[in-house]
């Protein structure tokens, strides 16, 4: 296997920090652009998140897939900078009140920012009118919630209705293991997405009909 | 609506009054053996109780089939009028479970946590107050699965034999898993059954991981009238042959469709 793309995709699948790094700088150094590792490092987290989804692997296989994956968007960072790909579009995203959970909110910064979006990560357990004030501040295009929790639901919903009272120029992502489409639906959110990688095509979907 | 449906639909009109007098089985989250075996006593008023393993909230689409299956099973039997799942949402793995012939009697509850702490609405309270709290209860305590040195073992175990060649990489696993639970910090212990064992357990959990060690007060009425009645609508859900679980975002949390 001498296609250091291939070698990156396989190194992200079984979460190897250090192949991931040195496949990343061996593509990059034999020509591949900026774009090329990105799409393999997309192409490794989502079948991840395919073997996490069967039950195949768990958290800490994800969380350790992810991290080698951080480690080739550190070497790709300044590339992208150099080549004057800006991000067009920003995304505020964060955990609801009473919510902890940010593992899955992390894998869908990190996926966002890997497709060119710029990310302001709020972090956990925010108040509605917290991200409901970034989102304005930062001028959003879209604003991601996410809930692993039953018990914080409710939250979501009131921070999609508080977001709702007024018009509002960004559109609104909700995810989390528990969050459906028809709960989307109900509470009033733009999207929903069942995956991080789903996350990013449905992030470019509405950014470009909006 | 059908003459066997209706029929079971009166039945249930009179057991939510009077459950005694109406045949029921249980099917319950192994987490609960501790509670159920100290709620039930000597003699308890229903027809046997099957456990399920615990933990396959993490795989609600297992769960769901898991208790499909037993459902099914059960409701073979003839004699059985009604089931008890000692379930809540679990995850929303109890989505979508639909009973062919019996009704089904279900607490209005997120998981085990709402159903030891009486009712969601102290589990939500409790939760935002203390959103870091990692819950533990004895059934918890003796599945190994709550955060501490016996999960680590376990994990090392589990992820040696699955990578034995990358020791490395097992050791990365291990830190992952921590980092996992890492914005936890108060490991809060539930307990209807006095079990200091469960208890002492979950304190050196506490001080392993430099957590804060909280004992929180469990309420048994919710559980106690989920075996015996009265099947109120208010904390119950009674789901009707034919109907199925779904979620609700309100203060009811389960409702039927």
């Amino acid at each position: 296997m001498n296609d250091p793309l291939q070698q990156l995709i396989e190194a992200i699948k079984v979460g190897n920090r250090k192949i991931a790094a040195t496949a990343t700088q061996t593509a990059l150094d034999s020509g591949s652009s900026g774009k090329e590792v990105l799409g393999a490092l997309s192409e490794g987290m989502d079948d991840v998140g395919k073997r996490f989804k069967a039950n195949e692997i768990f958290v800490p296989e994800v969380l350790v897939a992810a991290r080698a994956m951080k480690k080739s968007m550190e070497l790709l960072e300044p590339i992208l900078v150099k080549s004057g790909i800006k991000p067009e579009h920003t995304l505020v995203i964060g955990t609801v009140k009473g919510d902890l959970h940010d593992i899955g909110k992390n894998l869908v910064a990190m996926m966002m920012k890997g497709a060119n979006f710029n990310v302001i990560d709020l972090g956990t357990n925010l108040p509605a009118q917290t991200i409901l004030d970034a989102a304005i501040e930062h001028k959003a295009d879209l604003v991601g919630l996410s809930a692993l929790l039953t018990t914080t639901m409710p939250a979501m919903r009131e921070t999609v209705a508080l977001m709702n009272k007024e018009p509002h120029p960004f559109k609104i992502i909700v995810g989390g293991a528990p969050i459906t489409q028809d709960f989307a639906d109900d509470i009033g959110a733009d999207g929903f997405a069942i995956d991080a990688a789903s996350t990013v095509e449905l992030a470019r979907t509405l950014v470009t009909s909006s | 609506m059908n003459q066997s449906s209706k029929k079971q639909s009166n039945g249930f009109n009179e057991m939510k009054a009077a459950p005694e007098t109406l045949k029921y089985s249980v099917i319950a989250c192994d987490v609960f053996k501790e509670e159920l075996e100290s709620l039930g006593g000597e003699k308890p008023p229903w027809s046997g109780i099957q456990y399920l393993e615990m933990g396959l909230h993490d795989q609600p689409d297992l769960l769901r089939k898991s208790i499909s299956i037993a459902l099914r099973k059960l409701e073979m039997n003839a004699s059985i009028e009604a089931i008890v799942f000692v379930y809540g949402l679990c995850g929303t793995g109890l989505v979508g479970i639909s009973p062919s012939r019996c009704p089904i009697i279900i607490p209005r509850a997120h998981d085990c946590v709402s159903i030891l702490l009486g009712s969601p609405k102290r589990h939500s309270e409790i939760l935002q107050k203390y959103p870091e709290a990692y819950f533990y209860s004895p059934g918890w305590v003796r599945g190994k699965r709550a955060p501490g040195p016996d999960r680590e073992k376990h994990l090392r175990a589990f992820y040696t034999q699955r990578y034995g060649d990358d020791q490395e990489l097992v050791d990365e696993l291990l830190e992952a898993d921590k980092e996992s639970f890492a914005h936890h910090n108060c490991a809060a212990y539930v307990d209807l059954t006095q079990n200091e064992k469960a208890e002492d357990y979950c304190k050196s959990c506490a001080h392993s991981l430099g957590w804060k060690f909280r004992k929180l007060e469990g309420d048994p009425r919710l559980l106690h009238d989920l075996l015996y009645g009265p099947w109120d609508d208010k904390r119950f859900l009674i789901v009707q042959p034919g109907r199925s679980i779904a979620l609700s975002t309100d203060s009811k949390v389960l409702r039927e469709q």
